[in-house]
């Protein structure tokens, strides 16, 4: 019951988080329509020499605006499908990428940029998808509450004795911390980041001296 | 006061949101200024003179709320209007206890903007 109360949780911020974008796309469309309304009965009133040049001007917001909107109602339509089944085979690069560009406003509210680095490993883990995207969330959001001073946070998918493990790694050069290790394990995302990894069979561990977290696949 | 000495102050992350309802508020009369984020939003009330302020909630960096708190500390009496885009009123109400003068959803309906930007300007001590 209580795995389920958290996928319903996480599933509802990621979606809160891209209607809410798709919500400022419509805003921006409706009100450059809205514009363009203004000019026609402008020219009814007195003739706009540019009023051609004013139209396209808006034409062109709302084809940038609707793609923008297509981009992101893909994005929330994969996600959403990637509950279908309980078990299935993903790609770790693929699926972290996809789950951090659908997330990337919930971690630019809090102004940290957070990337992946480019990876041809072509790793595939069978799992609970959602899950799986439940703990990258959290390890983020982890780093983001431990260390909250605005930063980037990179991501990155390696082999560590033949095993795929992901690292992440907050960065920021102008600070220096003590007991990363105890910092991130006081958060409240830890518990659950533990709890998540013993289900999913993956060990998670705080790194000592620099402000990270490494997820190591049995 | 008649819309031409009304001056009216845009924040918002989302640019060309803003930079379009400048427009439409200038072809209707008003001076209109934007800012991108809530602390150059601040900065602007703390040096210039403003009727009515219109700020988003959900911005990056400092958010809508702790924008509003910092505007009634420079200008208690400068009314703000809130916009949301959540689908919920929780945020808007939250706002209005803080001093907000009234919210409105995102996508707007600009008369509905311009019927609370009259009543905030006619309700206003600075009015």
């Amino acid at each position: 019951m209580k795995k389920s109360n958290d996928k319903a949780a996480f599933l509802g911020s990621i979606t809160a988080s891209v209607t809410h974008e798709i919500q400022n796309v419509l805003a921006i469309i409706k009100e450059t329509s809205g514009l363009m309304e203004d000019f026609l009965k402008m020219n009814q009133a007195q003739d706009l020499s540019d009023l051609e040049e004013r139209l396209n001007g808006c034409i062109e917001t709302i084809k940038r605006q609707a793609y923008r909107g297509v981009a992101l109602t893909s994005g929330l339509n994969g996600f959403a499908h990637t509950s279908d089944n309980a078990q299935d085979s993903i790609n770790i690069y693929k699926t972290i990428e996809k789950m951090i560009s659908i997330a990337s406003r919930l971690f630019v509210q809090k102004g940290f940029s957070v990337s992946i680095i480019q990876s041809n490993k072509k790793d595939l883990i069978v799992t609970d998808p959602i899950l799986f995207q439940m703990i990258i969330f959290l390890c983020i959001e982890c780093l983001i509450d431990t260390f909250q001073t605005k930063a980037a946070i990179t991501i990155d998918i390696q082999s560590i004795e033949n095993r795929s493990a992901i690292k992440f790694l907050y960065v920021n050069t102008d600070l220096r911390y003590k007991d990363c290790e105890q910092q991130v394990m006081q958060d409240d995302h830890w518990i659950k980041i533990c709890d998540l990894s013993t289900h999913l069979g993956i060990s998670a561990k705080a790194y000592a001296d620099s402000p990270g977290i490494l997820l190591l696949f049995k | 006061m008649n819309n031409q000495n009304i001056k009216i102050l845009l924040i918002d992350d989302e640019i060309e949101f803003i930079s379009t309802l400048a427009e439409r508020l200038e072809l209707r009369g008003y001076s209109s200024k934007t800012a991108e984020d809530g602390e150059s939003g601040i900065s602007m009330v703390a040096k210039e003179s403003f009727d009515v302020v219109i700020l988003d909630l959900m911005m990056p960096g400092l958010n809508g709320l702790d924008a509003l708190r910092q505007i009634k500390i420079l200008d208690a009496a400068l009314p703000v209007i809130l916009l949301t885009g959540h689908g919920s009123t929780k945020d808007g109400m939250e706002g209005m206890r803080i001093g907000a003068f009234d919210f409105l959803m995102k996508p707007l309906d600009i008369n509905d903007l311009l019927e609370k930007i009259k009543l905030a300007v006619n309700e206003s001590p600075k009015g």
